[in-house]
């Protein structure tokens, strides 16, 4: 089925359940989300999955939304199936954040400046720390999974689709070259599938790209002129990082960000907690512009 | 930054020698001593403020029913039949340990840990797991837990195979690490590969960085490597200017004489039989750190006074001592560790020249260029 007769199949899980569909808002391979109303006027988001898309990690992602609870990371409301022409749909109604994604904040407004950079980052790293809390790695940070409250400012995290639950069996097989995420903004034990090497530091690594991209316009490991697909290499073989890099963090007074996008998971923060202290220790006066 | 004595047969009395009063620490085996001797050992040290006792489990080869560990009441009684991979087990042994520490009181306790067949990720992972659950079931008692580590040495020559371990045992929940460097190299011998040193300098630096302070194990003389390294503390016994860690001192012993006596000697950074000592002696190469040993001093007294007569136990003193100091002296920047090797490379070609070989036919320094490179490559990495 093609993914854009979803949209049929949200109309339908709204009139049944008294939404109303405003618009489209993202999609997926195999998901699209919706922006609806509900009866009492609050916006929520509707997320429709195709039929039979890997139940096991759709279940996972189910379960970590609902472990999670943490002002930066999005709330899921109602989970539930549909039957519509034969076929059964997995829906979820979520918190709707308004603000768009952080791509669209840097698409319009440009590069964050050292001080949104030091607030931003502080904020996701306490959802990080919350998530590694709960024993989970989300495996898929990057600017399209980080929304923006109305305040614009204000991160939120969602999408788990492809979280990692470390108490759990993996659900990627160890024969695939590349494990799941998306490879720009992916650690290299991910791009890897380097399984005996994920934990928490992973989205650790991922989060310093982030912060990288929103602040500077580059990958750490970015090279001029390179492309996307050349700076996914050099992770994966864990080179060298850019000189660029080194003097940017070096400026501003993120060199912190050196230490989480390090290549291996050892050289990275090996605690939430001591991240978060290095982080704040970054926006003490005179760091910088942070 | 701090030496711990690793407690080898009949050395309670070397915890108390006024002059081995440099160690911060001492490593409590339940291979030579009773349970309840080791509960002893532990009260009479506790007056010792600061002095920290650590109890290794020594499961190493949990099949190796050596010296008293059978008498524990945590050995396993099952160890012939049980499946030492299943977690299960695991965690029954380490309920009984826990146990065990809660009567004999030592501030820290090792994660047991065995000798695998290969040090494969999966292994490392299971070390951490067992850790993990060590720490969860300390919390509250008072006693801290350290995550056992055993790496085998030549493994770690291979490009990023510290790194790799590192990312496994820095998740440790528990806040240091007791580091065993696994190697084939025979006792007597000194490491003489630079790669697989380097490897270990690795591991250890690693682990450092990422706020995990090591104690490594069973160490001797490589002791300059390791604090060069960045290690926080370094253990050894009486028995280390001799023995080392490997697989085959689980064997049952072989049949043998006694026990030669052997000085550690930095400058040439050797351990120098009887006739080599007195060799070196002529050739005015002691180093000011065998002439401010006190124990050394006893030893040449005595073999000026009385030649032939035995100073095995004071060798041990003579090696502790220095162990000791040498740690301290490294941990307080007051020794340049490159400037050691070089001068006792050099001291052993001016032997050379000057036409002195020692009785032992491998001891000749032949160590110490592998050993300079690997400092001075992991100096440049």
């Amino acid at each position: 089925m093609h993914p854009a007769s979803l949209q049929h199949v949200a109309s339908s899980i709204c009139n049944a359940h008294g939404y109303r569909l405003v618009q489209s808002v993202g999609s997926g391979s195999f998901k699209e989300t919706y922006e609806v109303v509900s009866s009492d006027g609050a916006h929520q988001a509707l997320k429709v999955f195709q039929p039979g898309f890997s139940p096991a990690r759709t279940k996972r992602e189910l379960e970590a939304m609902t472990r999670c609870e943490h002002p930066n990371i999005g709330k899921l409301s109602y989970v539930s199936t549909f039957p519509w022409q034969g076929q059964t749909y997995l829906f979820l109604v979520e918190e709707f954040v308004p603000g768009g994604t952080l791509t669209s904040r840097l698409r319009t407004q440009g590069l964050l400046s050292p001080t949104e950079g030091a607030v931003l980052g502080a904020q996701l790293i306490d959802a990080v720390a919350h998530i590694a809390s709960h024993g989970l790695v989300h495996r898929d940070l990057k600017p399209d999974n980080i929304l923006l409250r109305a305040d614009g400012a204000t991160p939120v995290i969602v999408d788990f689709g492809i979280v990692r639950d470390l108490a759990e069996v993996s659900l990627t097989p160890t024969w695939s070259l590349r494990g799941p995420g998306t490879p720009f903004f992916s650690s290299p034990e991910q791009l890897n599938n380097e399984k005996a090497y994920i934990d928490w530091r992973a989205d650790q690594f991922s989060l310093g790209v982030i912060i990288c991209v929103s602040m500077f316009g580059f990958h750490p490991f970015e090279q001029p002129g390179s492309t996307p697909d050349e700076v996914v290499e050099l992770v994966a073989e864990r080179r060298t990082r850019a000189e660029r890099f080194h003097a940017a963090v070096r400026d501003t007074g993120f060199v912190i960000l050196e230490r989480m996008t390090a290549p291996w998971p050892a050289q990275r923060f090996r605690h939430p907690h001591l991240l978060a202290e290095a982080w704040c220790a970054s926006l003490q006066p005179g760091t910088g512009d942070a | 930054m701090s030496a711990y004595h690793q407690m080898g047969h009949l050395a309670q009395n070397l915890l108390h020698d006024p002059d081995l009063g440099l160690y911060a620490g001492a490593i409590l085996s339940p291979v030579n001593y009773e349970e309840e001797e080791v509960a002893g050992q532990i009260a009479g040290l506790k007056a010792r403020e600061q002095f920290d006792t650590v109890f290794d489990p020594q499961l190493y080869c949990p099949k190796a029913t050596r010296g008293k560990l059978p008498n524990w009441s945590y050995y396993p009684s099952d160890v012939d039949t049980a499946d030492v991979a299943s977690m299960s087990w695991w965690y029954q042994v380490i309920d009984r340990v826990v146990e065990t520490c809660a009567h004999i009181g030592p501030r820290a306790v090792c994660s047991p840990a065995m000798l695998p067949n290969a040090f494969t990720d999966q292994c490392f992972s299971h070390l951490v797991d067992i850790g993990n659950r060590l720490s969860r079931c300390l919390e509250g008692t008072g006693i801290l837990p350290i995550q056992t580590v055993v790496a085998h040495l030549p493994d770690l020559a291979a490009p990023d195979r510290a790194l790799q371990v590192a990312s496994i045992v820095t998740r440790t929940a528990a806040e240091r690490v007791y580091l065993i460097l696994v190697s084939p190299t025979e006792p007597r011998r000194e490491f003489d590969d630079p790669e697989p040193l380097k490897g270990g300098m690795r591991l250890i630096r690693t682990l450092e960085d990422a706020n995990l302070p090591v104690i490594v194990a069973f160490s001797s003389s490589d002791v300059l490597l390791w604090k060069f390294a960045g290690a926080s503390a370094c253990a050894t016994g009486k028995y280390f200017n001799l023995r080392r860690f490997t697989k085959s001192r689980f064997d049952e012993p072989a049949e043998g004489g006694g026990q030669l006596p052997y000085w550690i000697e930095e400058s040439l950074l050797a351990f120098l039989r009887e006739s080599d000592l007195i060799r070196v002696r002529n050739h005015e190469l002691m180093s000011p750190a065998s002439d401010a040993n006190p124990f050394g001093q006893q030893i040449l007294s005595k073999l000026d006074e009385t030649p032939g007569a035995p100073w095995l136990g004071l060798g041990w003193r003579q090696f502790m001592y220095w162990f000791a100091d040498i740690e301290q002296r490294i941990s307080a920047g007051a020794v340049d560790v490159e400037a050691l090797l070089r001068t006792a490379e050099t001291n052993w070609l001016r032997l050379e020249d000057a036409k002195v070989l020692m009785e032992e036919p491998r001891n000749d320094g032949r160590w110490l260029r592998p050993w300079r490179r690997a400092l001075l490559e992991h100096a440049q990495a």
